[in-house]
């Protein structure tokens, strides 16, 4: 089943005849092996803390940099992203640490896609001259902020003015809706059963019972406690959406060829992709309604990579519902569409089931149904820790690893391999 | 919340359509289609844009029962749904399923619009383009 997708290069997809398609590829330039992640940090990831964005971003972006073996001062770029609020900036950067060098800033970084996208931007940045270690960091607090009743991940759909005057009003709120309808038109389509959907959940349930730092590592879920309970919107039920949580993580990006002088074992940037929904930001309007814009992302990241999914030893996909990471290991393709709900099954996704065996481990961590839900940015200090051979839920013998970002209307990839030191 | 504004420069007339129990999509006549959502000109030809009633016939795109409590703006459950119009494939109108059960529901089956009044927690009543599945 796997590697469905052989090697292609970027010039064969760019040449590529238009065809009527209900999204597009952004063109990124090729920046493979040009640079590498080389720190990881992360604050504990939570329900509410009453801790904010800033503090928690600080304490990543300085367990990052430490983590590096680098000191604050050798950091040169900082990346955060524009679309959450209270993300730190580079005042914030030398108050905290006590440096005043010149701090090269962007705000194309964080989680979601950019998670994967903010390695291209800060190769461009290297390219320039303009940074050398530069680090991304993404900091959320929504577990305080619902605990308090002073926002809500959904706060930025309902404002929106098209969408509060012809969905809101209608009922089309909040995001689980979203997702729900998708979902059951899958079904509809492919024959996905609700067990079969189950199997995501309960998968990243069981890594997150075997990880320290995962939110829901002392709960244990069965299939059928699963099917018992009600769903929220159906066919998705509370275990198929993501947790809301506290936290933050950062990791530092630096050139390759220094990476492999630095004290850890480097993850090289291979590839990245970046796709889009034609029509955004209105996901009702998707034309196609069982996949992800991560079919447009995917294979420009693989063939910048020159790699393929039959080569990928570990995957964290961006898991808002259980039924978008079921749709975007389709679009990685690492299976036919519409196959996804019986090729995740007899643990597939398990993380003790590697390649050699025809398995894929996917988010083995807990993803954000069960580790936490810091839209994407745990996920890839996740693969570092995989590639490092240091992760709670270790990969035999992981090389390459997948990240797999999601913004509803877009969508990213990043391919990650263990680099030389 | 956010209730219909009837004097929305872009959305207004669909809000004004439905209270009269009429469906209307933003429409351009040369290009003989649907631009939706609303613009102030069509993307392909910039032609203005004007109101075209439909017949309230659609096809069940899909749907989600959506459990009480989920949605903080109203506090009944509810069946939200996308539906495409017959004259306009390519469109899905955001909209709920009334006057049925959701067993009874399947992708791509006929519906037709049904004018429910619609009220949301702490908000005035409002007519709107819901759809339910035909008798007989
Ligand atoms: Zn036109």
């Amino acid at each position: 089943m796997l590697g469905q997708l052989s090697r292609r290069s970027l010039a064969d997809l760019a040449r590529a005849a238009p065809t009527p398609r209900w999204g597009a590829t952004l063109p990124l330039d090729d920046i493979a092996g040009e640079l590498a992640i080389t720190g990881i940090g992360e604050t504990a990831v939570t329900g509410p803390s009453g801790r904010t964005p800033r503090a928690m971003a600080l304490d990543a972006v300085a367990a990052a940099i430490a983590d590096a073996g680098l000191r604050p001062a050798d950091i040169d770029g900082l990346m955060v992203s524009g679309h959450i609020a209270e993300q730190i900036g580079p005042d914030d950067f030398h108050t905290h640490f006590g440096t005043q060098h010149p701090l090269w800033f962007s705000t194309e970084g964080g989680a979601m896609i950019w998670a994967a996208t903010c390695a291209h931007r800060a190769a461009q940045a290297m390219r320039k001259g303009i940074a050398t270690h530069i680090v991304n960091v993404f900091a959320v607090d929504w577990a305080s902020r619902r605990a308090a009743g002073t926002g809500a991940p959904g706060d930025w759909h309902a404002g929106e003015e098209l969408k509060a005057q012809l969905e809101v009003p209608l009922g089309w709120l909040p995001q689980p809706v979203y997702f729900a309808t998708f979902a059951r038109r899958y079904m509809h389509a492919y024959g996905l059963t609700e067990t079969q959907l189950a199997t995501l959940p309960l998968t990243f349930r069981r890594h997150a019972n075997e990880h320290p730092q995962a939110v829901m590592r002392n709960r244990e879920l069965t299939l059928e406690r699963y099917l018992a309970s009600k769903p929220l919107a159906s066919p998705l039920r509370k275990e198929d959406c993501c947790l809301i949580s506290d936290g933050a993580a950062a990791w530092v990006m630096s050139p390759a060829e220094r990476a492999r002088y630095m004290p850890q074992v480097p993850a090289i940037v291979d590839g990245v992709g970046h796709g889009c929904v034609q029509g955004a930001p209105y996901i009702s309007q998707q034309q196609e309604l069982t996949a992800t814009p991560q079919v447009f992302a995917a294979p420009w990241a693989f063939a910048m990579a020159n790699t393929s999914p039959a080569e990928v030893d570990v995957i964290a996909v961006y898991d808002c519902f259980s039924s978008t990471a079921l749709m975007q290991i389709e679009d990685l393709g690492f299976c036919r569409k519409g196959d996804g709900g019986s090729f995740i099954q007899d643990d597939r996704l398990h993380y003790s089931r590697p390649r050699q065996r025809g398995g894929i481990p996917c988010n083995t961590h807990g993803g954000l149904l069960s580790h936490g839900y810091l839209l994407g940015a745990s996920h890839i200090v996740e693969l570092v820790k995989q590639l490092r051979g240091t992760a709670a839920n270790q990969v035999q013998a992981a090389e390459r690893a997948v990240y797999a970002g999601f913004t509803a209307d877009e969508a990213s990839t990043l391919v990650l391999s263990r680099g030389a030191q | 919340m956010s209730i219909p504004d009837y004097h929305h420069s872009l959305t207004g007339p669909f809000w004004q359509g439905a209270a009269q129990h009429e469906l209307r999509l933003s429409w351009c006549r040369p290009c003989a289609q649907a631009i939706w959502y609303p613009q102030a000109a069509c993307p392909h030809c910039g032609a203005a844009l004007h109101w075209h009633v439909l017949s309230g016939d659609a096809l069940l795109i899909t749907w989600s029962e959506v459990a009480a409590g989920l949605n903080p703006h109203f506090s009944e459950a509810y069946i939200s749904a996308l539906v495409s119009p017959v004259e306009a494939p390519t469109v899905r109108l955001v909209t709920r399923m009334v006057q049925c059960a959701a067993q009874d529901l399947r992708c791509d089956m006929p519906v037709t619009v049904r004018f429910e009044k619609l009220q949301q927690l702490h908000g005035e009543p409002y007519v709107a383009p819901c759809f339910t599945v035909p008798q007989g």
